[in-house]
Order: C-alpha cells, then structure tokens, then sequence
C-alpha cells in the first residue's frame, strides 16, 4: 500500500542555517505518526512544510509527496481542507470570534464542500449535535471552555471530509481531564485516513500509538514505535524527556509529622470568592504550616489562581476571613511567581539593573546573590540582557531568584511552569520546592496537573 | 543616552533631525547673512529679485526676506516647543493620575476632557485670539489647553493596562514606591506615544498659528509669522512668485520634518 505522505530527505533553511536537517519518513493510513520534541525544535515547521504553507523567507530542500504524487503549492491548496487539513496550534484562535459555532461548521459545508444553505445548516447541525455541543450552537468561541472550543475547532476543520490530518500540538494549553478527549476525537477523525501529530507531550504519544520520532534542535534522535521507543528508549534526550513527564518525577516527600510541630503561618476560615457575579470558591477552610507545599489542583476557570490571589490580599474575599499568624513579616515577604515570565518584568531595564533595584531598595546582601545564582543555574551574563532576550526557564528561575532573596514567608507560584518545556518545567519546579524548604518558606503551587503536585507537594487542595 | 537614540532612528526619521536641525540653525543664525534686522526698510530695493545682498529677495517694504524668514521660523520653533512641553507634562501627569488613582479621579477629568472635545480645537483657539488678538502668550496658552487632551487620552490607556499588568503587580508587592512604578513600568510604556504625539503636536502647533496668521487673528504686523506673510505677500503673487513662496515653504518643511522624526518604524 502506497503512504499517505512520504516525505523523502526534508530539510527547512533560513538563509544559511538549516532549521530542521534532512528527515525521511512515510506516513500510512491508519498508522498515527508522532513528532515529539520541545519548543523551538523545528517541528511545527515540518508539518507548514508539508502542508506547502511555509514562509517565503525558508526554503525547503527534498521531496513531499502527497497521494504518491508530488505537488506544487498550487495543487497542495486545491486539497486544503477537503483531503487535507491542519490543525493550527491553540485552535481556539483560529475560530472567528464574530461567528457563533453552528457558522463556523456550516460556512464548511456550505463553501468548501458546496452544499446548499438548507443542508449546511443541517450537515452542521448534525456535526454539533454528535460532540454535544448542540446547546453551545448559538454561542460565540469567547462563551465556550477551552475543551468546548477546540472540539469545535476540530469539528469546523474536518467537516470539509478531509481524512489527512495534520495535528499541531493539538492539547497545548488544554487541561489534562480534557486531553483524552481530543485525542480520541482526532483518531475518531482520521479513521480512513492518517494522523500526523506534533506534540511534546508524551501522553498523547502514548495515546495515538503507532509510530513516534523524537525531534531536538531540528534533528532526528530516535524513531521506530511507540511502543518500542517509550518504553526502551535508546537515546539520553529521549530518556530525559520521558523523565520530565511529571508522573516519573521523583517524590518529595517530608515526614508527615514534621508540620504538626511547625508553627503555622495562615489560616482560611469558610472562604467565598466570587467572580463575574459566579461563586467559584465555596466554604474553603485550610491551614498552612511553616515552610509547607501546598498544592492546588482543578481544571482551568476552576479558581486556583483567583485563591491564590485572594491569600495576598489581591482579590477581595466574599465571605470568610484569612488569617496570617506571622505578625513579623513584612508586606513584602509575601510574593507571587507568575505564569507568564516576560509579562511579570518590564523590558525597559537589563535584569541587572531590576535585581539592583532590589538590593538598594530592601538592603539585602550582595554576598547571598552569587550562590544563589549558582544554585538556580543562572549565569552571570544573562544579568546583562532584558527580560525579552533570555529564555523563559531561565526568567523563571531569575523570578525566583529575586523572590527568594526577600526571604519570603510565603509563596503563591501560579502555574509557574505551564508554559515551559517538560525539561526545564521539572528543573524549574523541583528548585522551587527544594529552596522554598531550605529557607523555611511556605508555598502554594498551582497547577492544572495532579501528577506534578502529588509529586512535590506536602498537602492538596482540589478544587475540581 | 544620544548615541543608542542614533542607532535606534529609522532613515526617516534622521532625515528629519536633520531637516529640523538646518532650519534651527537658519533659525539661530540667519540674521547674520542679511545685510540689516527684518524692520530695516531698503525703499530703494522693493520687492527685489534674490541677490548677493539679499539672498531671499525683499518685501513690498524693502525688509530683508532672509532676517524676516529667520525671525519667522524662530518665533515657529519657539510657538512649537513651548506648546509641547506644556501640553505634555499636563497630559501626562493627568493621564496617569487618572489611570492610577482610581474610578472617582478618573471619571471627573474624563467628564473634563469630554467637554474640551466636544468644542473644536480651532474654535477655542480663535476665541482665545479674539479676546486678546496679537498676543503670542495667549496662543500659547490656548493651542496648549487644546492639545494636553491627546496626551491625556493615549497616556491614560497606556497607563490602564500597565497598572494592570503583572510585572507592576509583582514590583508593587516586592515593596517598591510610586516613583519607582512610574519611572520602570509606565515611562517606558508610555514614551514612545508621547515622543509620536509631541513631534505630531510640534507640526500642529505651528499650523496652527500660520492658520491664524493668515486670517488675520494671529500674530500681527509688523512681525514677521509664516501665516501672516503668506497673506502679506499673496497680492505679490505675480510680481514676485518667489516672496510667496518663502513662507510656504519654511512651513511645508517644518511639518515634514516633525512628522519624519515621529513617525516609527513599521
């Protein structure tokens, strides 16, 4: 049987530099491929490769060839959609936000398949009603949830009858209840046909099974099933990847007894937070002890970060009282790591400069800077760049950085490492956890996976 | 501090640093090529061709068109950044008040400044040149009460979302003053706008008193003001094409230089 895609000797330059070196592979129905590698490792760019949308500015050297024939652009876009579709990442993006969801599957059936308006609406109608998302017809994409939305999207994409699907990324920034959906939903999609997917995320690997190729830096490191691959792996990237999911992350664990002796340090009292005139939080009490990790878990929109928020004194409470026991704590001991590094530091100064800042305005001591640095692997010289021109694991730990030299009493770390890659997620998380303890320091650490925080923390909120 | 602002200038934008410098320096200095001050009357040479005496020529009252012009495009420059200075640091210091200090402040200068747009700009400054007619102080004062509004309107939402934004957050908590907030988060944010709006607001300042100038309610004679000789010399046309043309000119360069030097790099 003829693949699918066969994709002979592809290389992605830029000028001079090759972004992703030769690659062979072939893709066959019903036999789900996989690309699994990091951010920035070139994948996204083989799958605009082969669906003939790269930039004018790269070129590309090899063969692509589609149905056993090799197409000009021209032709690859006569097939968009009704042979061939792609996933974008973070579908919810690609919806338009001025078309209610039955329009944006029927505009499908109506344009690119050419139904009539009559059966459009019905054919679409029909799509909704099989993926419940009936009720959400008359909705706009901002009124749906994230796993709503990208069903929707997934829907509005297939509905030309297309079979060859190019998934990028496609649970990015989706919470982990709502993952084994999506996937099942695109294997259910591409039956007859073949599923390319680029993720990072291991899970899906698993999931869609078939066959895997493990991409760093462009470069092809390991390839064969997921079988073999995942549970053998032969190459050191691999296995760290592997490693990084946070369900092979090692426990951290204290004894169980050692925050019954510590002091506490604050204590909720029936809390009610409210939020756009919806409670999200009802009838919370907790206590959380001396250097103590607590975790908080639930699905996005449940209220973990508007919590956190409310601990610092940020968000007003509805009903119920906090308590802080630690009347010696200054007001700035009391600190957040956000979610986002870039957006939490202005880019108009080099981090030298804002760590200065730091150090003249609360007379911390020079001498604790260095080997803290040295700790948190940061190198003297990223001190010199802003805040956009270093990495986003290496800001975090910069954040950390400079909360930890205010010796904080309490931490609020809201998904600290939700948009880093595994392997700097984990190095960032578990530098959190072991310092936050060395200085005593408390920590709530929100995260939309209960794996990472049955793995770090001492105590667990769920919220879902 | 010049030399990153050097490097960081588009083309266009050199082009009209340097457009606006060479107007300066005739400006400053180009009394010095005229043979007497711009209120000297040569009878024997009126509305004169160019020459090595005169290098622009004179007017229907035999004053040199160079001390005049030089004196004109001094009292433009003069008009400009005055009306900037003023308007910018009222603009901004009430936008950011506004953004900063919460929804009562906010409401009452934006009821303010809702009335100031509701009236034409031309129409309060013409009112204000009515009431005292001829006086550069009250031009002034009028075409900077007109222009702090766009300061105001941009600073305050620029302002809005950097209050907002988790990086003020996060300083605010590590403990550090209002000062501190305004220079490293909302300066930086803000300067570009207001650099684009002070250059735009230059240009505008100085159209705006050539507009009055040449419907007579500006500046008056016998001082020499780009819109006022416009209008001066308008009978002239024929006889002496190039007299008109001096002023309009001196104008066109100017705006064209101010708007060059503001306009950002796509």
């Amino acid at each position: 049987m003829n693949p699918l895609i066969s994709v002979d000797q592809l290389s992605v330059y830029s000028k001079a530099s090759c972004l992703v070196s030769p690659l062979t592979f072939n893709l066959h129905q019903d036999r789900p491929l996989t690309i699994l590698g990091q951010t920035g490792s070139g994948k996204s760019l083989l799958a605009q490769a082969i669906m003939g949308l790269l930039p004018d500015s790269l070129r590309i050297k090899g063969k692509v060839s589609i149905f056993a024939k090799t197409l000009t652009k021209q032709e690859c876009r006569a097939m968009w959609g009704k042979e061939l579709v792609m996933l974008p990442q973070e579908p919810w993006h690609a919806l338009d936000p001025l078309m209610t969801s039955l329009r944006q599957v029927r505009d499908v059936y109506q344009w690119v398949v050419g139904q009539t308006e009559h059966t459009a609406n019905s054919s679409a109608m029909k799509a909704l009603t099989s993926l419940g998302l009936d009720k959400s017809a008359d909705k706009l994409p901002g009124e749906l949830s994230g796993g709503m939305a990208q069903r929707l999207a997934i829907v509005a994409a297939t509905a030309g009858g297309a079979s060859l699907i190019l998934a990028d990324e496609p649970t990015k920034g989706l919470d982990v209840s709502r993952r084994e959906e999506v996937i099942r939903l695109l294997q259910d999609k591409s039956q007859g046909g073949g599923l390319l997917t680029i993720t990072h995320d291991v899970h899906v690997a698993k999931q869609l099974g078939g066959d895997i190729m493990v991409i760093k830096d462009g470069q092809l490191v390991e390839s064969g099933t997921v079988e073999q691959v995942l549970s053998n792996p032969q190459a050191e990237y691999t296995k760290l990847l592997l490693q990084a999911q946070p369900s092979e992350w090692p426990i951290v664990d204290r004894d169980p007894g050692y925050f019954a002796k510590s002091d506490r340090i604050m204590q909720t009292e029936a809390l009610r937070l409210v939020r756009g005139g919806k409670t999200i939080i009802e009838d919370l009490s907790f206590t959380i002890a001396k250097g103590e990790v607590v975790g908080v878990v639930g699905d996005s929109g449940c209220g973990k970060s508007s919590l956190g928020d409310a601990l610092l004194g940020l968000l007003p409470l509805e009903a119920g009282s906090i308590e802080r026991f630690d009347k010696k704590a200054k007001p700035h001991q009391w600190l957040k790591l956000y979610q986002d590094p870039p957006s939490a530091f202005t880019g108009s100064v080099s981090l030298a400069t804002l760590l200065d800042d730091l150090v003249s305005l609360h007379g911390v001591d020079q001498a604790r800077i260095r080997p803290l640095m040295t700790r948190l692997s940061l190198s003297q010289e990223i001190l010199e760049r802003t805040c956009l021109e270093v990495s986003g694991g290496e800001l975090q730990r910069f954040a950390i950085l400079r909360a930890l030299l205010l010796d904080p009493v309490f931490l609020f770390a809201d998904e600290p490492t939700s948009r880093l890659d595994p392997i700097t997620a984990k190095e960032v998380t578990m530098l959190l956890v072991e310092l936050a303890r060395e200085q005593d320091c408390s920590v709530l650490l929100v995260s939309h996976d209960p794996d990472m925080i049955r793995h770090t923390c001492d105590q667990v909120i769920d919220l879902s | 501090m010049m030399v990153s602002l050097l490097k960081h200038a588009t083309f266009g934008q050199k082009c009209g640093g340097l457009l606006l410098l060479v107007l300066l320096a005739f400006a400053l200095f180009g009394n010095g090529l005229a043979p007497n001050d711009g209120a000297y009357q040569d009878l024997d040479a009126i509305l004169a061709p160019p020459s090595e005496t005169h290098w622009l020529g004179t007017d229907h009252f035999g004053r040199s068109m160079v001390a005049r012009m030089a004196d004109a495009i001094r009292l433009s420059f003069m008009l400009g950044v005055l009306c900037v200075v003023t308007s910018s640091i009222i603009g901004v210091s009430l936008g950011v008040w506004a953004a900063w200090s919460g929804k009562k402040v906010d409401a009452v200068l934006n009821v303010f400044v809702n009335i100031l747009l509701a009236l034409p700009g031309l129409v309060i400054v013409l009112l204000f040149a009515a009431i005292v007619p001829g006086s550069f102080f009250v031009l002034y004062l009028a075409i900077s009460l007109v222009q702090w509004v766009e300061y105001f309107r941009v600073v305050r939402a620029v302002t809005k979302t950097t209050v907002d934004s988790p990086a003020m957050q996060s300083s605010q908590m590590m403990g550090f003053g209002r000062w501190y907030l305004f220079k490293r988060h909302i300066w930086p944010a803000i300067a570009p706008s207001v650099f684009t709006l002070a250059t735009f607001g230059c240009a505008t300042a100085i159209l705006t008193m050539a507009s009055l100038g040449f419907v007579y309610v500006g500046m008056q004679p016998p001082l020499a003001e780009l819109g006022l000789m416009m209008v001066e010399l308008f009978p002239y046309y024929s006889d002496a094409p190039w007299l008109l043309a001096e002023p309009l000119i001196a104008i066109a360069l100017l705006v064209l230089g101010f708007h060059l030097l503001g306009r950002k790099s796509s």
